[in-house]
């Protein structure tokens, strides 16, 4: 889908903004540095109706908005069969005898419950107008965002009501404009936003009874816990993953359509926080989290969740004729048979357009990545600007 | 990257919308998050009388009318207030003594807020719902001021704040907006301006008020500077008392507790959801105050709750959760009669909780404990449970009086505050404990009580007084009693119910032109020969009869019903009026109608000689009374006769009359045999129970004598033509609405229900009760003869009766076919048809089926399930409440007109305990407990053998009283002295 969209340039554009951009330091045709975002409006808490939502609108007109639900579910047990009710019963006997919470019991752990289903706690659905939802491109751009979302397996563990329920998540990611350049950023940073936005009624019940819940909505907290005192921020976030590509020798972020169409390698790239080690045992979490990041203001560290590469749609851009075999220009008329066979040969030719073959070579890969995790890079930028907007 | 805000603030609207955003957790486990926006007014007026700017801009109708001002332009004054005030009361103070508020001598001028309405609503439905009478009421003046939606007195809950204090802050707020309103928009001067007083019980509240500079009084503080403020301070309930001086009980509560904790709702829900834990309604067994049952979905018999502790603070009628206790803790039920008012008598009031289980008490437990060791049988043992809390309370107002012992004698002089017992007459609920300023006063009287609380503290609830009822047994206070005891609308029709009535009133007449609509789809059957029969004095004719031979030889039979439904349309104030009050409810002196008198004893009723408006349903019947075809109409019928059941009775026995009305009873009376006779062959039963009917002076209405009622053919008469309307009808309605038909049923009772008595037959009469259809029972209960005991039957009858489930309106399409059938009558479907004057259930039939006939379009009420299952519940209990209430009445007049006098009769042993035995005197319909310190003094010893039901007593008296025994009893009327009550009392003569 929009990775392959049609690129309305000739070879011989195609060709000057490849040039352009690899120049160093490159010149982009909006005049952006190369790690310069596009600039953006972003709000959050634009639906009042749900648990958490965010708009994010690209200066260029894209525009999306981002809404999380979420629903008390029951919690699969892990055993399958007649010792599933079994069980059911005995966790419930534990509750009225009230047993519940004095320990985990010696069949199920908490990390093996949620290991087992904290990918069907979040559903995930992404639209985009003009296609249909179970095309090929917009499955992958939600199959990605909820990669990213679940890579590093804390956020399940958010969800975790008790061992026998749970919440479960419904993001609807809708870009509301037509794509113009490859959405995967500003749906990634809307649901960013959305998540941090996003809070969950405040438990009342203990252990493992049927869940109740507090009916102040202004008590429920948020999903991602905020730092007590100043400005409110959180104290960790959801990952975000970020679009960046290689021209030649530079590296690019947040590329726009046309210069996605001359694009050697594109790079999905989601990152997270990273974990401080402490912070791994599930009832204390909040509150270390919360004493350990008290004092490092300063530098987050970030971590790699996961990297995809993108079909850049330059692959499918149709090549430029050097002058050379150009008829126009006098070149015999026989090779023009096979014009596709022979441009494959040919060895590139400065100045004209030649669609780049063949994958992401693992040193560009590399530095790619590099890039993206760069203290006070980009990433660290994103997530400085994300945290600008307010919370509502 | 640049990121832009945008501010919510540009909205230009943004003054005059707010949301209120909250967490809603539904019943199947959903928990949503809700946003309601609200549109901020400023045309909500204060609706004082004083303002002027208030009335140019409240909001106009349709019409151009603005809703009248409520509130006084000048209002009463205090000594505190002498300018005149307003009352504005938070929720806690309408919770905790609405009774104040119903008063008449004060508390006039009350603005009711929207926030404390709706809070009230969601604290206590029948709280709110007096409240909403209140601000009916015309010379009240409250007045519902919609504090959410102005724009000055809307409250955003602040972050942080719980509902509650939001709540406060609201009700501060619109007080403070109304005194600096009244005093802007008045224009007087600020002396002649009302204050503006907020009423609360709660100390913060009042605290923060008196900060901000509103007047604020607490319940006790303002009803004090009232005129009979000491009458009306018995009103507060305690608790709230306990509240304002928390200090001073923290001790206390910080104390023993006597009862073990409730679980939290959370634990309870998960619990019963899971199976572990059972809810119910529980209930007390009217012979052992100390011993529960409840009924639960996943046992086929009820659970037993046993003792103090495991009933935990439950009252008759909550429903509770209970868990199953071990099985070690299995027992049986009790065959002792423990009697609260015997075992706790001496109790003092002030002394709470120094001993939780009383000496008495113990003992009684102990000779439970021994008596069931002594058997070794263990498969008696029953299942027990114990009450784990409380889902919810069915706390009502109850009707007692003081426990005369429990008065302190020192106390009753001063004006401090005495605590005394309330017996309620419901011997299932338990004393309460009741401060009261006005011992002296109310000694003697009936009152009505409420419930407020029930600590874990208290070995008794408390509570508070409402009013006096009047002196015991003087008729009014006995008949209010009984009223409000079982829960009877008895208040005069409110006038939005009289405005539905004709307007011609009793100069009402049938259209004499055939072409008015009222005659649409209407038959003429004028010219037949109808006549009504009634019992004596009936002044509500619903039903009157007629038959005529047909050409084919074949009978025609017609029963007219009289045509309420054309006076009452759905949904009308005197349908709403008719489906709260469900039934009319008979007393010994009285009727406490559904429908106004005009309707029910005039333009309704089939009077003679008169044409009225009928729902006729015409059969033509075989001589072997098979059904031929039946029809139904709307008619217009001229009754000939109405007859008493014993003018028809003798018009028919008296040969010399031919004429063609007697004729046509004779007929029907030859066909209701053949029928009654079809009836008893399917199996149909012949109930019992003890009727009595009480004669009456007819000057002073004071009771005379007491009459068994005497049985006729024509009643039979009457009955069987009434049952055959009701099927036919059933039928018809069922076919055209399979899944709305209102409908009656009478389940099979569970064979369980007879194990004790066919028991007690097997071992005293050596027969076997079979129970396995309503056929096998009939012929059973027929073979039940005792030739020298000819009532034997009879009794068998009435102990068979209370084995059975009781009859229930249902909706059809809540219950599959085979469950309509109505056991007792072994009819396959069954509803009421024939008296819509006083029963609302016929009233609904009637709209059905004149919508199956198609004589009017479908009323949505009588289509909607849901509103038809409301209903069906609500005139189940209606119907219930009545019926004890006519029993009631029945007895308390026995007893009246047994008074002073000693009378020796014949009764029968019903009920057999190891410490006494329940005789029942058929003369008087009265059953009464002898105990066995009853029958000499000192108490004679006695052995009770459960497996013969026999009870021998020895030493100071020797006798053997066996179930079933015909004994020769003296009944006498007996004050007790110590609870001023007077009851019946019987005394053991001989056993024959």
């Amino acid at each position: 889908m929009a990775s392959t969209q049609h690129v309305l340039l000739s070879p011989a554009e195609l060709a000057y903004l490849h040039a352009s951009l690899s120049l160093t330091p490159p010149i982009r045709p909006d005049g952006r540095t190369p790690t310069q975002f596009r600039p953006l409006v972003a709000e959050t808490g634009i639906l009042p109706g749900t648990n958490g939502s965010a708009r994010i609108c690209f200066a260029d007109g894209t525009e999306a908005i981002v809404g999380v639900k979420a629903e008390v579910e029951r919690t699969k047990l892990s055993r399958v069969g007649p010792a599933d009710e079994l069980e059911g019963t005995r966790l419930v006997g534990d509750v009225v005898e009230g047993l519940a919470g004095a320990g985990g019991t010696e069949n199920i752990t908490e990390k093996e419950e949620i290991a087992t289903n904290g990918a069907d706690w979040v559903e995930l659905s992404v639209e985009i107008p003009g296609y249909r939802d179970d095309d090929a491109g917009t499955a992958f751009l939600s199959a990605m965002l909820a990669e990213a979302l679940l890579a590093d397996g804390e956020f399940a563990r958010k969800l975790y009501i008790n061992r026998r329920f749970h919440w479960k998540l419904y993001l609807d990611i809708l870009l509301i404009s037509p794509p113009l350049s490859y959405p995967l950023p500003l749906l990634s940073l809307t649901t960013h936003l959305a998540l941090l936005s996003t809070r969950l009624p405040r438990l009342k019940s203990e252990g493992d009874e049927d869940p109740f819940f507090d009916d102040d909505w202004a008590a429920a907290p948020y999903l991602y816990p905020r730092r007590k005192g100043d400005s409110g921020k959180a104290t960790s976030k959801p990952p975000v993953s970020l679009l960046v590509m290689a021209v030649g020798n530079s590296i690019i972020f947040d590329p726009s359509k046309e210069e996605l169409a001359v694009a050697d390698v594109a790079l999905a790239v989601s990152i997270g926080e990273a974990l401080s080690s402490s912070s791994t045992s599930l009832g204390k979490k909040a509150t270390t989290e919360d004493a350990m990041n008290l004092d490092d203001g300063e530098g987050r560290s970030l971590r790699l969740l996961s990297v995809r590469t993108i079909d850049p749609p330059s692959r499918l851009t149709p090549p430029g004729v050097p002058n050379a075999t150009n008829s126009a220009y006098g070149a015999a008329t026989a090779t023009q048979k096979q014009p596709e066979a022979r441009t494959a040969e040919l060895e590139a030719v400065e100045g004209v357009w030649k669609a780049p073959r063949g994958g992401a070579k693992p040193l560009v890969m590399a530095a790619l990545v590099q890039k993206v995790l760069e203290k006070g890079g980009v990433a660290d930028e994103v997530l400085d600007a994300l945290d600008a907007v307010d919370l509502v | 990257m640049a990121s832009l805000k945008r501010s919510l603030d540009s909205d230009p609207f943004a003054a005059n919308i707010s949301s209120k955003v909250y967490v809603r957790s539904t019943k199947s486990g959903k928990v949503q998050k809700i946003v309601r926006e609200v549109y901020l007014r400023q045309d909500i007026p204060c609706s004082s009388k004083l303002c002027r700017g208030c009335l140019k801009t409240a909001p106009k109708d349709a019409a151009g009318r603005t809703l009248p001002f409520v509130l006084s332009d000048k209002p009463a004054g205090t000594k505190q207030f002498p300018q005149g005030h307003y009352l504005v009361p938070d929720t806690n103070a309408f919770l905790n003594a609405m009774d104040l508020f119903e008063q008449s001598s004060a508390f006039y001028d009350v603005v009711v807020l929207q926030v404390v309405l709706e809070e009230l609503r969601n604290r206590s439905l029948p709280l709110y719902n007096r409240l909403i009478a209140l601000t009916k009421s015309e010379d009240k003046r409250c007045y519902v001021f919609f504090n959410e939606f102005r724009l000055e007195t809307h409250v955003a809950r602040d972050e942080g704040e719980t509902v509650n204090d939001r709540n406060d802050r609201a009700v501060r707020k619109a007080a403070k907006w109304y005194g600096e309103h009244l005093a802007h928009a008045s224009g007087a001067k600020k002396a002649a301006v009302p204050a503006v007083v907020m009423l609360s019980n709660d100390r913060d509240n009042l605290r923060k008020a008196r900060q901000e500079g509103i007047p604020a009084c607490s319940l006790s503080e303002y009803v004090k500077t009232l005129k009979d403020g000491e009458r009306l301070l018995d009103m507060i309930p305690e608790t709230q008392d306990q509240d304002i001086t928390a200090s001073k009980d923290s001790r206390r509560s910080g104390g023993e507790n006597l009862y073990p904790e409730f679980f939290t709702m959370s634990k309870m829900m998960t619990g019963v959801k899971g199976g572990l834990l059972h809810q119910g309604i529980f209930n007390v067994s009217p012979y052992n105050y100390l011993e529960g049952s409840i009924r639960v979905p996943a046992f086929p018999k009820a659970l037993l709750i046993l003792g103090r502790e495991n009933i935990n603070r439950a009252v008759d009628g909550d429903l509770v959760v209970v868990q199953v206790l071990p099985k070690d803790q299995w027992k049986e039920p009790s065959t002792q009669v423990i009697e609260e008012e015997a075992i706790t008598k001496n109790e003092n009031p002030d002394a709470e909780g120094e001993d939780f289980v009383s000496e008495k008490e113990r003992k009684a437990l102990q000779e439970e404990v021994k008596r069931t060791q002594s058997k070794t049988t263990e498969g008696h043992a029953q299942p027990t449970a114990r009450v784990v809390g409380v889902v919810k309370r069915n706390w009502r107002q109850y009707v007692g009086h003081i426990d005369q012992s429990s008065v302190s004698k020192s106390g009753s002089q001063g004006r401090k505050q005495d605590s005394v017992f309330v017996i309620p007459m419901d011997k299932k609920i338990p004393k309460i404990r009741l401060r009261t300023r006005q011992v002296t006063e109310l000694i003697g009287k009936r009152i009505l009580v409420t419930i407020d609380a029930w600590d874990r503290a208290s070995r008794h609830p408390t509570g508070h007084f409402v009013r006096s009822l009047g002196e015991l047994e003087t008729k009014a206070a006995e008949t209010e009693a009984l009223l409000l005891e079982y829960d009877v609308q008895y208040r005069p029709f409110p006038k939005t119910v009289l405005d539905c009535l004709p307007k011609e009133g009793h100069d009402w007449k049938v259209p004499a032109s055939t072409d008015d609509p009222g005659w649409r789809d209407r038959e003429d059957l004028r010219g037949l020969l109808i006549c009504s029969i009634d019992p004596i004095g009936c002044q509500d004719i619903d039903d009157a009869l007629h038959s005529r031979p047909l050409p084919n030889g074949n009978t025609e039979v017609g029963v007219h019903i009289a045509d309420v439904s054309h006076f009452v349309k759905p949904n009308n104030a005197m349908d709403t009026e008719a489906s709260i009050r469900g039934t009319t409810v008979y007393l010994v002196d009285k009727r406490i109608d559904m429908l106004p008198m005009l309707l029910g004893t005039d333009l309704c009723s089939l009077k003679p000689y008169v044409e009225r408006y009928a729902f006729s349903v015409l059969w033509e019947l075989s001589p072997d009374a098979d059904i031929v075809n039946v029809r139904f109409t709307k008619s217009v019928i001229k009754s000939r006769e109405a007859f008493s059941y014993e003018q028809a009775q003798l018009r028919v026995d008296d040969a010399s009359q031919q004429d063609d009305l007697t004729k046509s009873i004779r007929t029907l009376l030859a066909l209701s045999r053949k029928l009654k006779q079809k009836r008893l062959d399917a199996g149909a039963l012949s109930l019992s129970s003890p009727e009595v009917k009480v004669q009456m002076e007819s000057e002073t209405s004071d009771p005379i004598d007491v009459k068994t009622k005497e049985l006729l053919d024509t009643m039979s008469l009457v009955e069987e033509f009434m049952l055959l309307a009701n099927t036919s009808v059933a039928a018809k309605i069922y076919e055209a609405f399979p899944q709305t038909a209102i409908l009656r049923r009478h389940a099979a009772p569970p064979k369980t229900n007879f194990d004790e008595l066919s028991n007690q037959l097997r071992v005293k009469k050596g027969r076997e009760l079979s129970v396995e259809s309503s056929r096998a029972l009939a012929d059973s209960l027929d073979a039940c003869v005792d030739p020298n005991n000819p009532f034997f039957n009879t009794l068998i009858r009435i102990m068979a009766t209370r084995c059975m489930m009781s009859a229930e309106y249902f909706c059809s399409g809540t219950q599959a076919y085979p469950e309509f059938r109505h056991y007792g009558l072994a009819s396959e479907i069954y509803t009421h048809f024939t008296s819509p004057i006083r029963r609302y259930a016929d009233l609904v039939a009637h709209r059905q089926l004149a919508a199956a006939i198609e004589y009017e379009a479908v009323d949505p009420s009588v289509r909607s399930r849901g509103r038809l299952e409301a209903v069906c519940k609500s005139i189940n209990v209606r119907h219930r409440n009545a019926q004890l209430a006519g029993r009631a009445s029945i007895a308390y007049y026995v007893g009246q007109a047994l008074r002073g006098k000693a009378t020796e009769e014949d009764g029968f042993v019903m009920k057999i305990f190891s410490n006494g035995f329940v005789v029942l005197v058929p003369r008087f319909g009265i059953e009464s407990l002898i105990r066995l310190r009853d029958l000499a003094d000192p108490e004679p010893q006695a052995t009770f053998d459960a497996e013969t039901y026999t009870l021998t007593t020895t030493g100071s008296r020797e006798v053997t009283v066996e179930l079933f025994q015909k004994v020769r009893v003296k009944v006498t009327d007996q004050k007790d002295e110590t609870t001023g009550k007077r009851g019946i009392k019987m005394e053991l003569i001989k056993a024959i």
